[in-house]
């Protein structure tokens, strides 16, 4: 009879806690959600886009040019016939090679050589294959350089995104925007003077604690995965349908999608749980969020134990495309951009929760210990 | 803690320091039902000792329980305390309903039972009209009303209130007044901080007096006096033949002070016996004089806060 007591006594309170859970989310999301002090959050999370539609506008600009180059044209081209032009080539060569130029330009110079005036005719030449082009420089009858713009390629692009995910997305915009949004869930009712209507209620201060942590996650993931699908999206816009569908369906593209969510998920989870705790730990978030800051970015250059008390090292070792290291890159920075210590994607998930766990026990241990006293703030 | 062990509000040995600050020093409090007002000047420890009762604030030293629970057990203390704190600050973009119904909710209780009482308490502090109002909007006396009604709305046995009648005009304050009144015969603790002297008066059963964060007096109000045996009692006598009545009571060593009223009609009497006074005036009106009334005419917190932490502290 005891047992049952129990039992139904301890499943009575876990759905008292859950409905406490949902309370303190639905307030917290309604505050977060349309807080004035929260919009460069927004913003933050809107650049990556603009970015993309930005690039996604050029390209698809190029591209409309090069199919209209490439139509006018007196042959189809392929990318080999493009490649086949070398300098030294003749003009007469060029155009066996390509066909006469659909758009092409002429100027002479006046060129003094041992008191000689020499006349020099330069040419021009612009062809494409609809999706590269190529740009031929002549003078006197003879290729003197050439130059290949290449087309939007989701291959090569997949490297600019993971360039632009890993540097500005994670390391800025979802690092500061889990700063103002889980820096807030406690910091901003103290501010406010208003957290007492919490401590007020016949509520655990841990529900409390993570229903405001949920609430975060909620409002974080639901910001920045947005973001992540909105980039995604204006990524493969400029590409034909018969490319994208090859690129998503056949190529991880679908793959790599799904993971820069889960990547962009994990982050909200670990920055949110370093974030929440510090905001009950200090009264100014400038002072932890510049630590966590330089502890995050000086994480490739920490001893392999150290390096694992943070959030980027397993946000790294998710990101589903390796950023390549040009040659001739100063060490730092090429320890900066490489992964060199990568571990596997359960292990990456398992030690961002852990390291959130841990954030997050701190916290519980915090939260107890608050008082409420707003003069003192 | 499953269950209350006792039914008193405790206090033992109780004190909270913020940094070097004093807050309450060493309390002892044992605060059984009814009207209990804590009665102080600014800074004296009221508000300190109403976080402590509600675990806002932790003690320093010592021990708070709330019928036999722990203030740092919030989970239970609120399912039987309701406090009305002085912060006039509210979560942004509710309604005075929202306000409720999400404290409430809260609570763990359904979407159904959190309305129906979020409803109930609205009604009872008289603020339906202005229910479905942002909080923002409300006047200071409409946010002390919605506050009062956050902490009504479980139900509580024990009612917490810092300042209630703040910012309510005459009438919301005799309707709030009859409502803690209703509340204390239902048998709740009602713990009520006011600067309105005469109105904590009125409505205590019993006071606590504090003075720069200590307790130094506590009891009924008869009692507080009694306890304080070199407070003089000042009693207002209507009489005939005040002159005559005064040069008699100044025979009288037990008799600290007389003066003629100024209608001329009566005298006003400071005494430290005033169970001998009354002997006294009887054996006068069997001698002829016409004694049309006796009052006491200090019988309040006021005169005893006066004389406790004197004149310059009062604040009225």
């Amino acid at each position: 009879m005891i047992t049952t007591a129990t039992t139904e006594m301890t499943g009575s309170t876990a759905r008292i806690w859950w409905a406490q859970i949902r309370a303190v989310t639905r307030l917290e999301m309604r505050k977060t959600f349309l807080a004035k002090r929260g919009l460069w959050i927004y913003v933050l999370a809107a650049l990556p886009v603009f970015l993309f539609v930005g690039h996604a506008l050029v390209s698809t600009g190029w591209r409309n040019g090069s199919e209209q180059l490439a139509r006018r044209s007196e042959k189809p081209l392929t990318y080999q016939d493009l490649q086949a032009v070398k300098p030294g080539m003749t003009r007469e060569e060029v155009v066996a090679i390509l066909g006469k130029p659909p758009v092409n330009s002429h100027w002479t110079e006046n060129r003094a050589a041992d008191g000689n005036a020499t006349v020099i005719a330069h040419e021009n030449y612009h062809y494409s294959d609809g999706q590269n082009d190529l740009y031929v420089e002549l003078a006197g009858g003879k290729v003197e350089n050439t130059n290949i713009r290449e087309g939007y390629s989701p291959g090569q692009n997949s490297v600019l995104f993971a360039g632009v995910f890993q540097f500005f997305f994670l390391r800025l915009a979802v690092f500061f925007g889990c700063l103002g949004i889980f820096m807030n869930l406690f910091r901003g009712e103290i501010l406010d003077k208003s957290l007492h209507f919490y401590f007020l209620a016949p509520i655990r201060r841990e529900v409390l604690m993570a229903g405001k942590f949920l609430a975060g996650l909620l409002a974080t993931c639901t910001i920045f995965v947005t973001s992540e699908i909105l980039q995604t999206v204006a990524f493969l816009w400029p590409l034909p349908p018969s490319v994208r569908d090859v690129y998503l369906y056949h190529n991880h593209g679908l793959q790599y999608a799904a993971a820069y969510v889960g990547v962009t998920v994990m982050a909200c989870v670990g920055y949110g749980a370093f974030f929440l705790v510090a905001g009950m730990l200090f009264r100014n978030p400038i002072l932890p969020a510049a630590a966590i800051l330089i502890w995050e970015g000086i994480n490739p250059f920490l001893p392999g134990m150290l390096k694992q008390f943070s959030v980027i090292y397993y946000l790294k070792s998710l990101c589903p495309v390796d950023i390549p290291t040009p040659p001739g890159t100063p060490a730092l920075f090429a320890l900066l951009i490489s992964n060199s210590d990568p571990v596997s994607a359960p292990v990456a998930v398992l030690g961002i929760l852990i390291v959130a766990l841990i954030a997050l026990y701190a916290s519980s241990v915090q939260v107890r210990r608050m008082e409420i006293n707003y003069t003192s703030e | 803690m499953s269950g209350p062990l006792n039914d008193r509000i405790l206090f033992e040995d109780v004190s909270k320091f913020y940094g070097e600050i004093l807050g309450v020093n060493r309390v002892n409090l044992s605060i059984p039902p009814g009207i209990t007002s804590l009665v102080g000047p600014n800074g004296s420890g009221k508000t300190t000792l109403m976080n402590l009762m509600t675990g806002l604030v932790k003690p320093t030293r010592g021990r708070v329980q709330v019928l036999g629970y722990a203030t740092n057990d919030p989970e239970h203390l609120f399912k039987v305390v309701g406090y009305s704190t002085q912060f006039d600050a509210f979560p942004k973009a509710l309604t005075g309903f929202q306000f409720l119904y999400s404290y409430l909710l809260l609570s763990g209780r359904g979407a159904q039972s959190a309305e129906q009482l979020a409803w109930r308490a609205i009604e009872r502090v008289n603020l339906v009209d202005a229910a479905k109002r942002n909080v923002a909007a409300y006047s200071k006396g409409m946010r002390q009303r919605i506050r009062l009604a956050q902490a009504l709305a479980h139900d509580p046995k024990v009612l917490v209130l810092d300042e209630p009648l703040n910012g309510l005009d005459p009438l919301a304050r005799s309707e709030m007044i009859a409502l803690f009144r209703t509340v204390a015969e239902q048998g709740c603790y009602v713990i009520i901080s006011s600067h309105i002297l005469h109105e904590v008066d009125v409505i205590s059963d019993q006071v606590i007096l504090l003075s720069n964060g200590y307790v130094v007096a506590e009891g009924q109000i008869q009692n507080v006096r009694s306890e304080i045996q070199e407070h003089p009692t000042q009693i207002l006598v209507r009489c005939t033949r005040p002159r005559e009545v005064a040069a008699k009571m100044l025979q009288d060593e037990r008799t600290i002070e007389v003066s003629i009223h100024k209608d001329g009609h009566g005298l006003l009497l400071k005494t430290r016996d005033a169970d001998g006074f009354y002997l006294a005036l009887n054996r006068m009106a069997l001698d002829g004089i016409d004694i049309e009334s006796i009052a006491p005419a200090d019988d309040d917190v006021l005169s005893v806060y006066e004389y406790l932490i004197g004149n310059e502290e009062v604040v009225r």
